[in-house]
């Protein structure tokens, strides 16, 4: 009962949708000067709106860095305020960050509310679009580009494409060329999804915005099984992630802060991109979604295949507890060094970090930011 | 560990050219020797003294003896010196010099001085007073140079007791170090607050370099690293080093977090200017102790600086100044005396009359003389950590400990010694709780066993069959009696300080009291760390220790089981079909009849990889049968990863190399491949095949068959099983081997039919239902 979609005293609901985010992008949270924190008015070639900061160093010759954030996740949680970031870290290591909230992100309304894209389009227009708005800023000063999850995962397409050319360094965390789940998340996200997409379009994670009683509490009360801590989100994040029975994070290794702050962080899950991550995540490589739309030819039907297009030495890093990607990592180089042995490709495994506390873990800057500094040094 | 091996089989000819010198009567006597040498090592330092050995020819001074020994034994230490009432040990030495210099002594002086003697006490004075004392020829000493216990502390005649007793000169000498505690100046309570400025000592060690991190990671303190070093920059370069080593983190963002202060623990003021001791004691906040010499072969007199008196320097610094906390870590050995029954954080220490090892006494002594420091109103907390065994996340753990030497020991021959409890948790617990202890105020003050759960002797022969090593429990004396005779004959480099461990009489001491010592019991840390919400204490079992066992195995103290071994698990394959050359049909028939082994679990859990030998029959390779000298099986290879875009997803890879009757070498490439069709029982039998010279490119190509009929007779009832197991361990060996393969094979041919059913569901329709929450 609890998932019917139309409820006879809300027929007479206007038929527009409510849009609970606002169209515009929710404001950065850090605690960087603010006149140092610029903010450009960016939009994709499909006209989708779109976020791009950069951090001023007060130094214009710095090499730049573009930070990619993973799904439903966005910009701030590498400016978050309460740990040692990747931003305060890149300033203090003469970099230029640069931070690009992809239609993805939760800052903008796109999971929730927004139109559907799937990770084609952001190998297609966002990713090659910011690098070059960032080279026609910076000239030919390096550029570098840090990337999380499935913002590394699109960036793999993007860079197999061969549609941003000659960048510096790549350091890929948690997956790139190769994604791998576990079984039982692989499943949850076949089968179960596919029973739940004509009901709702997207999992949400933060308890507040729904309220107790919603067509999601089946969902809440499905991801608290079994789990150690009693906060619902980061249940549904930790515990399940979006009810994948995957765990997104260390759980020790959070803040206090960053853990009252995981609504923020993180945001809903569209149900209605899973058909493209399932076919990415059963084939174990990347995969374009779009096979007769010649929009999207640019892309390689197999980004895996097209790995020789790769031009620029790539650090893999993962937690060695990484509960979503599992070794991922470890796999792509693994076949990298098999398939294409002329590739630079890095390794580096964080024991005993997970999957997002890799950048939001509060010992973080310690145990991951040096290997991250080390590589782009040796490269700069 | 290269140099160890080196080290030991010239210290073994050393001995042996002694020792034949002695048996053959040599000419030279002790006096001549002693004045060869002198004659020829010191001229400048004493030039008097040749002259006046050669005078007084048969009664040596006690003093030159130990000038001459401490001129020797200055060439193995870093600042080429060693004065004679110095610690060869405390000076830099290690216990590899300490073999040398035993060598270097016989064929110099030709005086022979037991090891366990050197150990025991390395001043040179010492070590002239017991050769004098032993043989008798040369007039005592004028003034002993130890520092004289104070008469009220002497002990009465010990009376005759039924235990094994520690040395007499020993117990004096704790007694007086004990008494210095009484000099601590008196202090009041510190600020309950998380510490801002932490002191640290022995973070270049394997539990302090631990720490270090977690404290970094876990608080937002300043920690003033203690390294033993000339100066800043060799020290922050040895502290560098020594993160890398045990696999932690070294970069800028630790360096910006930390002051690295070059010193010594073991000096008054730690070796520190009185400026900087003075500024320390009024901004630190807390000090952290972690510092120690752990050698199990040297005795009290030459830990004590390290281990005692380092202790007190530091409760002088926290009682100085500004009031501060100090948290010590000491050690279960404190307990370590044969017989004991508990070993609760707050039961009554072991009878130190009846502790043997030097380490054991020392530490003893440190926690002691603190517990006095306590009633001068200092804040001591003392952690006792057990064996501190390796990073269950990295596998870093210490080549010097004895708990690494014991379990490479029992994979290695495959015998354990019958324990009762060992007493052991891993690094990162031990560490992390330790640090949380430093943290947490309310938890200051008192004492702690991070022991960790304690392992039974069950637990260890389970986990180890569980591991694919099946070992045979021994009665301790039968035990160390046969690893000494294999470790002597196996020769194995990086076990040598075990085989001296085992040979020591007083080192042996410890290990039987650790052996027979009952389990540690933990409750107040317990109740700790399920306080704070930390990870609770989780038995050390196999698969906590497998990164260890990994890294010890790739380091060459324990080993794995390797393809040339006697294998583990092994079955017969044989295979039918045809071959032909690439363009034409495959019309030469081939076979191939294979053995399938493996060494080991680990093998296959970590490589997936399956050992082949065996022949192929094929006419067109060559008239004979041709042998298969080497080969792989890989399962799955690349997670089932299709080598093109498509839906043909790898199953098994063979990649065999072939010698032919008149030595021709070939090499043969097959993939069993998984589609989505209904075929499914040919698919795990079909081997895609390609045959080629050595260095060239394929010659052949053709699928063979594993005939359906011999499919279950060969892989499942004709598997055997390594004879010397119990027929248990080979029905679970046999279960286990068909259980995993099972999965991978099921796995494999899941992959591509998923990938359909995925492709037929995107076919529905996907609706965006309006979203309403309620």
């Amino acid at each position: 009962m609890i998932f019917r979609t139309i409820n006879p005293r809300t027929t007479t609901r206007p038929a527009l949708r409510k849009v609970r985010t606002g169209a515009a992008l929710r404001p950065l949270q850090h605690r960087l000067d603010p006149a140092r924190v610029e903010e450009i008015p960016f939009r994709a070639a499909d006209g989708v709106r779109l976020g791009l900061t950069r951090i001023d160093s007060g130094d214009r010759d710095r090499p730049a860095v573009l930070i990619l954030h993973g799904h439903t996740a966005s910009a701030d949680m590498f400016v978050q305020p309460e740990t040692r970031n990747l931003v305060d870290v890149l300033l203090d290591g003469g970099y230029e960050p640069w931070l690009l909230d992809w239609r993805g992100s939760c800052r903008l309304p796109n999971n929730e509310t927004g139109r559907k894209y799937t990770y084609d389009d952001v190998a297609l227009y966002d990713i090659p679009e910011a690098v070059n708005h960032i080279r026609r800023r910076i000239g030919d000063r390096p550029l570098f580009v840090v990337a999380h999850c499935i913002g590394s995962l699109s960036l793999s397409l993007s860079m197999t494409a061969g549609l941003v050319p000659g960048l510096a360094g790549v350091v890929s965390q948690g997956v790139f060329l190769t994604p791998k789940l576990a079984g039982s998340t692989s499943l949850r996200m076949s089968v179960a999804a596919e029973l739940l997409k004509s009901r709702i379009d997207h999992i949400p994670v933060d308890f507040r915005k729904v309220g107790l009683w919603s067509k999601y509490t089946p969902l809440f009360a499905l991801a608290s099984r079994k789990a150690s801590c009693p906060d619902p989100t980061c249940q549904i994040l930790h515990n399940s992630a979006w009810c994948s029975g995957a765990s997104l994070f260390v759980h020790e290794q959070l803040s206090e802060a960053t853990h009252n702050r995981l609504a923020d962080l993180l945001g809903p899950a569209p149900l209605w991109i899973l058909p493209h991550l399932r076919r990415i995540e059963l084939a174990r490589s990347v995969v374009r979604w779009h096979d007769t739309d010649y929009r999207y030819r640019a892309l390689p039907p197999n980004a895996l295949d097209a790995a020789a297009r790769i031009d620029t030495p790539v650090l893999l890093l993962a937690g060695s507890e990484n509960g979503l990607w599992l070794d991922s990592q470890e796999l792509c180089r693994d076949i990298l060094a098999r398939r294409q042995p002329q590739l630079d490709v890095e390794y580096i495994e964080i024991p005993g970090y997970g999957h997002l506390d890799t950048f939001l873990g509060r010992g973080a800057a310690l145990d991951v930011f040096g290997h991250i500094l080390d590589f782009l040094g040796e490269r700069r | 560990m290269g140099d160890l091996n080196d080290d030991a089989s010239a210290y073994a000819g050393a001995r042996a050219t002694a020792e034949s010198i002695e048996r053959g009567g040599s000419g030279l006597g002790v006096n001549d020797l002693l004045a060869k040498v002198m004659a020829a090592g010191m001229p400048e330092q004493t030039p008097a003294e040749p002259k006046a050995a050669a005078d007084v020819a048969p009664a040596v001074d006690v003093d030159t003896l130990a000038a001459t020994i401490a001129t020797i034994a200055g060439r193995y230490l870093p600042e080429q010196h060693l004065s004679p009432d110095a610690d060869f040990f405390d000076a830099g030495g290690t216990s590899v010099h300490a073999v040398e210099l035993v060598a270097e002594l016989e064929r110099e002086l030709g005086i022979e001085f037991d090891l366990d003697e050197v150990f025991a006490d390395a001043r040179p004075i010492s070590l002239a007073r017991r050769w004098a004392e032993a043989t008798g020829n040369v007039l005592p000493a004028p003034t002993p140079r130890v520092e004289p216990p104070p008469a009220a502390t002497r002990l009465p005649a010990a009376p005759a007791t039924p235990y094994t007793t520690a040395g007499r000169e020993d117990l004096d000498q704790i007694l007086a170090d004990l008494a210095l505690a009484d000099r601590l100046p008196f202090t009041s309570s510190p600020e309950p607050l998380p510490p801002r400025r932490i002191l640290l000592t022995g973070a270049t060690g394997f539990l302090g370099s631990h720490m270090l991190l977690d404290l970094l990671r876990h608080s937002d303190a300043h920690v003033y690293c203690l390294v033993r070093a000339a100066d800043e920059t060799a020290a922050a370069t040895r502290l560098g080093e020594a993160l890398k080593s045990y696999k932690l983190p070294w970069s800028s963002e630790i360096r910006r977090r930390i002051t690295v202060l070059p010193g010594d623990i073991r000096q008054p003021h730690l070796g520190l200017s009185d400026d900087l001791w003075n500024s320390l004691a009024h901004e630190l906040d807390s000090i952290v102790g972690v510092a120690a010499a752990v050698d199990f072969l040297r005795g009290y007199h030459s830990l004590r600086q390290s281990n005692v008196l380092g202790a007190l320097t530091l409760a002088e610094l926290a009682a100085t100044g500004r009031p501060k906390p100090l948290h010590h870590i000491s050690s279960v050995a404190v307990f370590n005396e044969v017989g004991i029954t508990a070993m609760g954080e707050d039961d009554p220490l072991a009878h130190i009359d009846r502790l043997i090892a030097g380490y054991d006494q020392s530490k003893w002594a440190a926690e002691v003389a603190l517990r006095r420091a306590r009633d001068h109103g200092l804040i001591v907390t003392a952690m006792r950590p057990g064996g501190i065994g390796g990073h269950t996340k990295t596998g870093a753990y210490n080549p010097q400990d004895l708990s690494s030497g014991f379990l490479s020991a029992f994979g290695r021959f495959r015998t354990v010694p019958a324990f009762h409890y060992l007493n052991a948790a891993p690094v990162d617990w031990v560490s992390r709780t330790a640090v949380a202890v430093v943290c947490e105020p309310d938890a200051w003050g008192y004492d702690y066993n991070l022991t960790g759960v304690p392992n039974t002797l069950d637990d260890v022969v389970r986990d180890m069959a569980f591991g694919g090593m099946h070992v045979r429990v021994q009665e301790w004396d039968e035990w160390r009696a046969d690893a000494v005779a294999r470790l002597q004959s196996e020769e194995i480099p990086e076990l040598a300080f075990l085989s001296r461990v085992l040979q020591s009489p007083t080192a042996l001491k410890l290990c039987e009291a650790t052996i027979k010592g009952p389990a540690a019991l933990d409750d107040r840390t317990a109740a700790l760390v399920e306080a704070l919400g930390l990870p609770p204490a989780a038995r050390y079992d196999a698969r906590a220790q497998l990164k260890t066992f990994e890294k010890l195995a790739d380091d060459g103290l324990g080993r794995l089981p390797q393809k040339d071994d006697r294998p583990y698990l092994w079955f017969t394959e044989t295979t039918e079909g045809t071959v032909g050359e690439f363009g034409r049909p495959a019309d030469t028939p081939c076979s191939m009849a294979l053995t399938l082994s493996i060494a080991s679990m680990h093998q296959l859990v970590s490589e997936r990889r399956v050992d082949v030998r065996g022949t192929l029959t094929c006419p067109a390779v060559h008239a004979e049968p041709v042998t298969v000298e080497r080969g792989d099986i890989v399962v799955r290879p690349d997670e089932g990863i299709p080598e093109q875009h498509g839906l043909r997803h790898q199953l098994l890879s063979y990649r065999l190399e072939l010698v032919d009757a008149d030595g021709g070498r070939w090499w043969l490439d097959g993939r069993k491949y998984a589609r989505a069709r209904r075929d499914v029982w040919r698919q795990t039998r079909a081997l895609t095949v390609e045959i080629g010279r050595e260095g060239e490119s394929a010659s052949l190509k053709g699928e063979v068959v594993v005939p359906a009929d011999s499919y279950v007779r060969d892989q499942i009832d004709g598997i055997k099983v390594d004879p010397r197991l119990t027929s248990q361990e080979k029905r679970a060996a046999k279960l286990t081997w068909l259980a995993w393969f099972g999965m991978e094979m099921g796995k494999g041919m899941l992959g591509p039919f998923a990938r359909v059913a995925a492709d037929l569901l995107d076919l529905r329709r996907t609706t965006t239902p309006t979203e309403r929450n309620r």
